[in-house]
């Protein structure tokens, strides 16, 4: 008999498990990611895992809270691939703030009113503190020059856009640069307070991104350069078109190998390699298949005669089997119409790859970009093979043999001639483990270019928005005390905790950027925002903690938004639980688990 | 071989209310139910004992879902109670907690049953009479042009904390919940008008601000190939096939075919279909729809003459889509298709909703099919805003049909426990003498029921603070837990009354002297902030008394434990 069994929250036990879970952020956040092992105590297998998110998704998840950190780092993740350990570490932090509050008696509803207010706070900080990118383009092609040094367009823009605090700004900043000091790291660090004319160039503002993944971003930069020589014709698209972007890992070789190839690389195996070299160097037709390649597979929803019996008047031995007959007919068809390359999205057919091989023709199985090669050579994708016919076929796509490992595995190169942006990010390394985190690694930083340029705005990095969050947050927590003591008497104590919390991860990130300690970064940063209010101002562009030749660092504005008002929903959520429903619970058994009650 | 088992014999529980298991169960159901009630209810995490998806609601209808007991007794108010939801979606948790207040309350009294039962039919019928009366004051007439329809929303949405909506949110997903529900509303139709339909569209990961309401209907893109075709000028014709077109013998049913094995079905059935395919084209067919899938060959074809396809459209969308085009679904392939089953469209649009790419059919006519697209951050949130559209939705219609509603905030509660209790007490010997009881037990039943009433109010309060009537108009206020004095407590739940020092109060736990509850003095400028559904109220305060009612009068509980 099943039944329904309820387990009270009376101690906030989601906030606490929410607070522990967050501990996996600590050491994700900073440019010095660590990387983490994750064990399976029973089969012993192990994951090298380099991310929070990769430690989600390789841990089990028991529990009810656990299950909705995970959908919730899923759901950011999938939309920017980067941001996570700054969601999960605020997740947590703010937890610790609604438990604390909790002890000293605030009631839910001012908690979450007060810090729904704190983070309208944030989100303002955000909208001011943001510098356009305006005007950020690729500069003319130079090969792999290094950028320019500079901070062009960014801080230019925000002198324009209010223009008279800026000024004030400048006037601040070149008084307070007196006093710097101290180099933490160069992730850790203000901007240089030269002011120069605006120089764009995609690799400048990719650089305060790359956030410790320097060699990521390094392809990333590349992949834009080349995107945009391959659409030189088209001024109209953009400096950097992510939805272009594929990634091929390749096992093997060393991480310097690394590279963007125009096209789309992919993996085959010995005879295929040696159909590659055969037609390399020619202009190739192409036939395109959604799907499986193979005589078996069948469209999605299609079952078949269902209750058919087959009959047959004379023994079928004489005869072809039916795979047999389906191979020729394939076979005869690509022969016919010319085409030399079959792109299929899903698998291809033993039988069939041999045969084709046979006859020169390359199958390849696994091509996520059919769509891209759809709009550049014409071919019209099809899920049957015997579906195509000439207006199917599409020309000018080239082969080209990238690398021959002499392993069991070939690299091999398909690019079109037409105006395609289409590249493809090779990612190796000779420790098989890091390829994941690697190609994470390459997408997080291809994302927050892409991010960066549909924003079209960076928010200062390396901690400093949080910086300003904290200044502003404990200016409003101040004026709320003096304000109204009786109307909101809490008020002013969430927000002082929220700000602790900003304390929190700012010193965490220094910690993890400069080796130093957690509890020296706690006073380097009370150090700095006590200065602050002895100046009796804040400004993003005033850093004591800069080091001149080293440029700035970004963070994404919706980025760093969307985080943050996911980690709060996520506390809001389990903040306003109490209990716990579970359905199905087989009542067999004898009476209720310790702190489960039985409906 | 077949094998006999004995049969057990059955169990039977006598007085099944005055076992301590059941009285324990129903109570923790109370305090499961009571603790989700209104805006600053507690939320709870659903979810089965195997790992699954875990669903985030203080929604009834998800919750009630969910939940079943070892307890037929407690079964049989759970399964009343969904079936109030199943018809009005709104009041489930105000239904389910008065019933199970009401059963306490009456099991606390000491009063016989029977008597119990008598004066609660009796009340009941006192309260739906003051309730339909024109002089009732706790009830507003809907103005379809003034703000009640999106104060009305806006309480639906604000009672449901799992949609973590901002004010601002509230506001604007209550706005688009009017106007969804008006673009449904025929406007000018003669003879018997029906109300059209809203189709949700939900977008993960989007700011709720995003949302919006189209009239037509958005449907998903395929995904594969999509082709932004030249479109020919306007209106463009439809074909709508509910017959699954992938190419299989779906009708055969439960028989068997013998097939010679040199015939390839496949392909003769998709011969059929592309014969299909040719008269769609031959009919200047521009917009091809089915329910389930095409086969590719079929799409292929079609789309190389110029007809755009959408497959695996579902069910649900079936019904909008043919009263939208105007279009008879076709359900076989043997027949071929009369000109008057095309439907028609203005227009098509593809829209972009984060990753979402949507296809949006544009009637031709004046239709009332429209589209809600819904976003929010995250999943959990979203099913439940999407849960509150449709409620919110159900209850505009109730509106339409009743254009009235209730005072929010727990003020109905009071004001009618107010007045059942100077009523009830007034006619108490005749009462007494027709239930063939004691003075005293009559008003005992009395007292009970309406402490019941207004321990729903005082349900509201989650936070420790106090509940307090005054005692003129009966409204309901909320003192909180750390405030002592009564001088500043701002306004009544819902909004109409503000206090001034000249009021008097009592607990609601306490007792006062009954009083004829008076009508607000009325300023015309003060609109109420928050409103029920009269309809779904009312019937709810019938499931109420009733389900309780009968729970009261079970006397043996037979069960078959085979």
């Amino acid at each position: 008999m099943l039944g329904s069994t309820i387990r009270n929250q009376q101690q906030h036990v989601g906030l606490q498990k929410l607070s522990a879970l967050a501990g996996i952020a600590h050491s994700s956040l900073g440019p010095n990611k660590k990387f983490k092992f994750v064990q399976d105590e029973e089969s012993e297998e192990s994951a090298l895992v380099g991310s929070c998110v990769r430690v989600l998704d390789s841990l089990e998840q028991t529990c009810a809270v656990g299950q909705l950190v995970h959908e919730t780092v899923q759901a950011h993740q999938r939309v920017y691939h980067t941001g996570s350990g700054c969601l999960l570490f605020l997740a947590g932090a703010w937890s610790r703030v609604a438990l604390e509050c909790l002890r000293n008696g605030v009631p839910v509803p001012h908690i979450v009113s007060a810090m729904t207010e704190g983070m309208d706070v944030c989100l303002a900080v955000c909208r001011k503190c943001s510098v356009s990118t305006g005007g950020v383009g690729v500069g003319p092609s130079k090969g792999f020059a290094p950028a320019p040094p500079g901070v062009g367009p960014v801080e230019a823009s925000q002198a324009t856009s209010n223009g008279q605090a800026a000024t004030k700004v400048t006037h601040k900043t070149l008084n307070t640069s007196e006093h710097r000091k101290t180099k933490l790291s160069r992730h850790f660090c203000g901007g240089p307070t030269v002011r120069q004319a605006p120089r764009p160039d995609i690799a400048h503002v990719a650089e305060g991104l790359s956030h410790g993944c320097v060699r990521a971003m390094d392809l990333v930069v590349e992949a834009s350069r080349l995107q945009s020589r391959m659409s030189q014709q088209d001024r109209q698209c953009p400096a950097f078109d992510v939805t272009k972007v594929v990634t091929c890992v390749l096992p093997g070789l060393p991480e310097e190998h690394a590279h963007v190839s125009p096209g789309c690389v992919v993996l085959l195996h010995a005879e295929q390699a040696f159909v590659a070299r055969h037609l390399k160097e020619r202009h190739l037709n192409v036939a395109l298949i959604h799907g499986d390649l193979s005589s078996t597979y069948r469209h999605l929803g299609f079952n078949g005669l269902m209750g058919g019996q087959h009959v047959c008047d004379q023994p079928a031995l004489s005869r072809l089997s039916k795979e047999e007959e389906w191979l020729v007919k394939v076979e005869s068809l690509l022969l016919d119409l010319e085409v030399n390359l079959v792109l299929v999205s899903g698998l291809v057919s033993d039988a069939l790859l041999q045969r084709c091989c046979r006859r020169h023709i390359l199958l390849v199985g696994k091509v996520t970009v059919l769509k891209e090669f759809s709009n550049t050579t014409g071919a019209v994708p099809v899920t049957y093979a015997t579906q195509l016919s000439k207006h199917c076929v599409g020309a000018g796509v080239k082969v080209a043999v990238l690398r021959d490992l002499r392993t069991s595995v070939t690299a091999v190169n398909i690019s079109t001639s037409g105006s395609s942006s289409l590249v493809t990010a090779v990612i190796t390394s000779l420790v098989h483990g890091k390829l994941q985190a690697l190609e994470d690694q390459f997408w997080a930083c291809a994302y927050r270019v892409h991010l960066a340029l549909q924003d079209r705005a960076l928010l200062p990095g390396a901690g400093e928005t949080e910086m300003s969050c904290v200044y502003h947050l404990r200016k409003r927590a101040e004026r709320q005390v003096e304000r109204d003591r009786q109307e909101t008497p809490y008020r002013a104590l969430v927000l002082q905790r929220m700000a602790d919390s900003f304390v929190d991860y700012i010193s965490a990130v220094m910690a993890n950027a400069g080796g130093i300690s957690r509890v020296t970064a706690w006073t380097l940063v009370s150090q700095r925002l006590r200065d602050c209010d002895t100046q009796g101002g804040f400004s993003s562009d005033l850093s004591p903690l800069v080091q001149e030749e080293v440029p700035r660092v970004y963070d994404n504005v919706s980025v760093k938004q969307e985080a943050w008002r996911k980690a709060l929903d996520l506390v809001f959520l389990l903040l306003q639980t109490d209990a716990e429903v579970i359905t199905r619970v087989d009542r067999s058994g004898d009476g209720a688990p310790a702190g489960l009650m039985l409906l | 071989m077949s094998r006999l088992v004995q049969k057990s014999p059955s169990v039977c529980v006598d007085l099944p209310l005055d076992n301590s298991d059941v009285c324990h169960k129903l109570r923790l159901l109370g305090q499961l139910l009571s603790s989700c009630f209104g805006p600053t209810g507690r939320l709870k995490q659903v979810h089965n004992n195997i790992g699954g998806h875990v669903v985030t609601t203080s929604t009834s209808s998800v919750l009630l879902a969910a939940i079943s007991s070892s307890q037929p007794l407690l079964n049989l108010i759970i399964s009343s109670i969904r079936k109030h939801i199943s018809r009005f979606s709104d009041c489930g948790l105000f239904a389910a907690f008065l019933c199970v207040a009401l059963t306490e309350q009456a099991k606390q009294s000491g009063v016989r049953r029977n008597v119990v039962i008598g004066v609660n039919k009796h009340l009941l019928a006192l309260c739906t009479r003051y309730l339909h009366q024109e002089d009732c004051w706790c009830k507003v007439e809907l103005d379809f042009s003034s703000q009640n329809l999106i104060t009305l929303a806006r309480s639906v949405l604000s009672s449901k904390p799992g949609n973590m909506l901002t004010a601002k949110e509230t506001l604007h997903i209550s706005k688009l919940a009017v106007q969804a529900f008006l673009l449904t509303v025929p406007c000018n139709s003669t003879g018997t008008a029906t109300l059209g339909k809203t189709v949700t569209v939900s977008v993960q990961g989007h700011s709720v601000l995003d949302s919006a309401v189209f009239p037509g209907l958005l449907v998903d893109m395929p995904d594969v190939f999509d082709q932004e075709g030249n479109q020919p000028s306007s209106p463009l014709c439809v074909g709508l096939f509910s017959v699954s077109l992938t190419g299989e013998l779906s009708e055969v049913g439960d028989g068997i075919i013998e097939v010679h094995s040199g015939v390839d079905t496949h392909s003769q059935i998709l011969d059929q279909l592309l014969e299909v395919g040719k008269q769609v084209v031959d009919d200047g067919v521009k917009l091809f729809v089915c329910q389930k899938v095409i086969h590719p060959v079929l799409q292929q074809y079609l789309r190389s003459h110029g007809v755009v396809v959408v497959e695996r459209l579902g069910v649900n969308l079936m019904q909008p889509l043919a009263q939208l085009t105007g279009a008879q679904p076709v359900a076989t392939l043997h027949t071929s298709i009369p000109a008057t089953a095309y439907g028609k469209v203005k227009h098509l649009i593809s829209r972009q909703f984060g990753s979402r790419t949507l296809l949006h059919l544009l009637p031709a006519e004046e239709s009332e099919i429209c589209t809600m697209v819904l976003c929010h951050r995250s999943e959990t949130m979203l099913s439940e805003l999407k849960v509150a559209c449709q409620t919110t939705e159900h209850v505009l219609r109730l509106a339409l049909r009743e254009p009235l509603a209730l005072l929010g905030g727990g003020c109905t509660e009071t004001h009618l426990a107010a007045y059942i209790r100077h009523q009830g007490m007034h006619d108490i010997s005749e009462t007494a003498s027709a239930l063939e009881c004691s003075h005293t037990e009559c008003q005992r039943g009395v007292e009970a029921f309406c402490r019941s009433l207004e321990s729903v109010a005082a349900a509201l309060q989650h936070d420790g603070g106090n509940s307090l009537i005054d005692l003129t108009c009966a409204h309901h206020w909320t003192l909180p837990a750390d405030e002592h004095s009564e001088d500043n407590l701002g306004r009544c739940g819902c909004g109409m009354m503000e206090s001034s020092p000249s009021k008097k109060w009592s607990h609601l736990n306490s007792k006062y002297l009954d009083f004829c509850p008076a009508p607000v003095s009325r300023d015309s400028t003060v609109q109420p902030r928050v409103l029920d559904s009269f309809t779904a109220k009312v019937n709810a305060l019938h499931v109420a008394v009733e389900t309780a009612n009968i729970a009261l009068d079970v006397r043996y509980i037979i069960q078959d434990v085979n």
